[in-house]
Order: C-alpha cells, then sequence, then structure tokens
C-alpha cells in the first residue's frame, strides 16, 4: 500500500511527489509527461527560469522527480475508487492501493461524443488491454485521440476479426496493421438498443460489436464515481482537498488559471495536507 | 466461498434460483477481477440468506457472457426469478455493491 498515489504527471504531479518524498512518503506517480508543457515554445513567466523551454522544464521536472524513490508508471488510470479506509487504483489492468490520492490530470476540454457515457461498459470501453479478449473474432472500432491509440488498434487487430480505426490526430498511419480500416470522419454519437452498436460520424456510419475511445484523459466523472465537479474542474476546499475525504486534486484540473506556477503551489499544497495523518 | 457457475448449470443455479443471484463475470486475465473477488466474498457473507453470489469466468463459459452481452468486466448481474434485473460494471467497494443490490430488490 503506497502512502500517496499521484495522477498525472505534468508540474502539479511532480511538484506534489516531491513534497510528499521530502515528507518520507512512500509515492506512486502515474502518467506521461504533460505535452502540454512539452508543446510550450518558451515559459517566459516561471519566477528564476526565464525564457526556459517547455522540453527543457519538462526534463528538469523529470529529472527532479529521478532524485525522489517515488514509483513512476507510465500507465493510464481508468478509474479512482474510494474504499473508506484507502483507495483502489485501476491502472489499465493493474490495480494499485494507496492511502490517499493527489489527482493532477490536467483539463480537457474535448467534448465527449454523445451517449459516451451511457454505453461506457456496454459496448463503449477506454482500455484495449483490459476488454481486448472479450471481442476475440468480433469486429470493432478505435476512435483514436493519441499516438498510443495506433499501437492499440494493432493490438486489437490480433484479436479481432475486423478493426476500423477512426482518427482524431494528425499522426502517420503507416505504421497500422493492414488488417486494419482507417475511417476519416468526426464522430458525433453511439447508437443502440442496449448497448453500442453503431457510431455516427459527420460523414458515414460505423457498425461494430464494440468501440474503443482512447484518448489521454478520460471524463473526471468516469475516472472517480462520486466526485464533484464544476464543469471540466474539480471542486476543492483551501486544501486542495476534494468532496471525498483523503482525495486532492491540484493543477489545472483544480481550476483557472492555467499556469505552471500556480499548479506547482497546488501540487505542494496537496501533497502537504495529504502527509498530515498519515 | 462463493460457488462457481458455468454454461451447463447457470439455468439450475442461477435462472431457476428461489433466491436472487447476483453473478460476478471474471477472468484469470483481469486484474480489476482479481481485486473483486474478495469484495464479492465480503458481499457473499454480508447478504448470507437474501442474495446468492456466484462467479462465471467469461472465457470458459462464452456462451452465457454472450448472451448477457457481457463487453467488460468485471461485471456484477443481479438476477431475480431467472431475469437481469441490475447490472454494474467495473471494480466497486463493498458498500456500493450492497446498496445496488439493495436497491435493485427494494429489500
Amino acid at each position: 500500500m503506497y502512502d500517496i498515489a499521484i495522477i498525472g504527471k505534468g508540474p502539479a504531479g511532480i511538484s506534489a511527489a516531491i513534497n510528499a518524498y521530502a515528507r518520507n512518503k512512500k509515492v506512486i506517480i502515474f502518467g506521461q509527461d504533460s505535452k502540454k508543457i512539452l508543446w510550450a515554445p518558451s515559459i517566459p513567466n516561471y519566477a528564476g527560469l526565464p525564457d526556459i523551454t517547455g522540453t527543457e522544464f519538462m526534463e528538469r521536472l523529470n529529472d527532479h522527480l529521478n532524485k525522489t524513490d517515488a514509483v513512476v508508471v507510465n500507465k493510464n488510470v481508468l478509474a479512482v475508487y474510494s474504499m473508506g479506509t484507502h483507495f483502489s487504483i485501476q491502472a489499465e489492468t493493474e490495480m494499485y492501493e494507496a492511502k490517499k490520492v493527489i489527482l493532477a490530470t490536467g483539463v480537457d476540454f474535448k467534448k465527449t461524443i454523445e451517449n459516451e457515457d451511457k454505453f461506457l461498459g456496454s459496448g463503449v470501453s477506454y482500455c484495449a488491454t483490459c476488454d481486448a479478449p472479450l471481442y476475440k473474432g468480433k469486429t470493432v472500432a478505435v476512435i483514436g485521440y493519441n499516438h498510443e491509440s495506433i499501437e492499440e488498434a494493432n493490438f486489437l487487430a490480433t484479436v479481432c476479426s475486423k478493426v476500423y480505426f477512426v482518427p482524431q490526430i494528425k499522426e502517420d498511419l503507416s505504421k497500422l496493421n493492414e488488417k486494419v480500416e482507417v475511417v476519416n470522419g468526426k464522430p458525433l454519437k453511439f447508437e443502440g438498443a442496449f448497448s453500442a452498436e453503431k457510431l455516427v460520424l459527420d460523414n458515414t456510419e460505423i457498425k461494430a460489436d464494440g468501440f474503443f475511445v482512447l484518448k489521454d484523459s478520460y471524463p473526471l466523472t468516469s475516472l472517480v464515481p462520486g466526485l464533484e465537479v464544476d464543469g471540466p474542474h474539480v471542486k476543492v476546499d483551501k486544501n486542495m482537498e476534494t468532496n471525498i475525504k483523503g482525495l486532492y486534486a491540484a493543477g489545472d484540473v483544480a481550476g483557472k488559471p492555467y499556469q505552471i506556477a500556480k499548479a506547482v503551489g497546488e501540487g505542494q499544497i496537496a501533497a502537504l495536507n495529504a502527509c498530515e495523518n498519515l | 466461498m462463493v460457488m462457481h457457475v458455468t454454461d451447463s448449470n447457470f439455468q439450475n443455479e442461477v435462472l431457476n434460483s428461489d433466491v436472487p443471484v447476483l453473478v460476478d463475470f471474471w477472468a484469470t486475465w483481469c486484474g480489476p477481477c482479481k481485486m473483486l473477488a474478495p469484495v464479492i466474498e465480503e458481499v457473499a457473507q454480508r447478504m448470507e440468506g437474501e442474495v446468492k453470489v456466484v462467479k462465471l469466468d467469461v472465457d470458459e463459459n462464452p456462451v452465457t457472457a454472450s448472451q448477457y452481452g457481457i463487453m467488460s468486466i468485471p461485471t456484477l448481474v443481479l438476477f431475480k426469478d431467472g431475469k437481469p434485473v441490475g447490472k454494474l460494471v467495473g471494480f466497486r467497494p463493498a458498500d456500493q455493491i450492497e446498496s445496488a443490490i439493495r436497491g435493485a430488490l427494494n429489500l
């Protein structure tokens, strides 16, 4: 059992990890490098580091994180469940346990596809690794919002009889398995009686047994059942604690302004408060 | 111990049961299913006499899994009088499972 699990490896998450480590806590941190930071051509307003580039800043953050003994897990967290005395965290097919959790996922304004939440678990899945065996010999469609979705589509092609790939990213698709059929279009909604049977796009439709929506972050309410949110943000108190005891949020996911210094500060507040009574 | 059911005895053990039955659809390769196993044992103990709790391996018993449209595991389906009356997808703590069962059965 870890003392503190941190979901997200941007400035808020790494700041939380560094501070929790300083308090001698056993820390696990999930996620990939923050793309928002990596893509920043320059960061002009972070005190003490004038004109640092996003890539350099991310490198510094990782160097600092590597000086701690926090366990880094490069996996997508699909769900965080409050168990009363602790939390269970599902990262793809693995489960982890921690006494407290800090959400530092960043904020995602991408709208979900209509009926995506309604059919989640009934023909819509967020995890190819988890659910692929249930679609053995069947037809599936992958709606890919990230680079990893290309690999996941190739993996599904080894299990399923037919795989459609609906890219929502500008990526080189030449690495796609030849069994995967690319369908270009904007996904609008899922339709079906009891489970998702059809994806309606702006220019066509795809019928399949299962639909994999693969992206970097998932709706907060499906990530943490029972979490109080305000639009794309998690509601927090001045200690950065959410409505769920022992669950904190920091950085962009906790609200505006979307600034690195604010994220780093909130990561620290969340970590130091989480460390109390541990 | 929670009993394991199969395609061949599903009719007898679940559909023809006098008491409501909670079926845990799981597989050996599924991490969250392993976490759910002790939770399911706890629910079985708490609700002994009110609800029967069984497990079904979806790899070994594809007919039943497909019949009830199991598309993500773990999935818990509650059966009453031979019909599904409630479904929970994904790992849940025992309290949530128990309250969902009580809600579905008006207990």
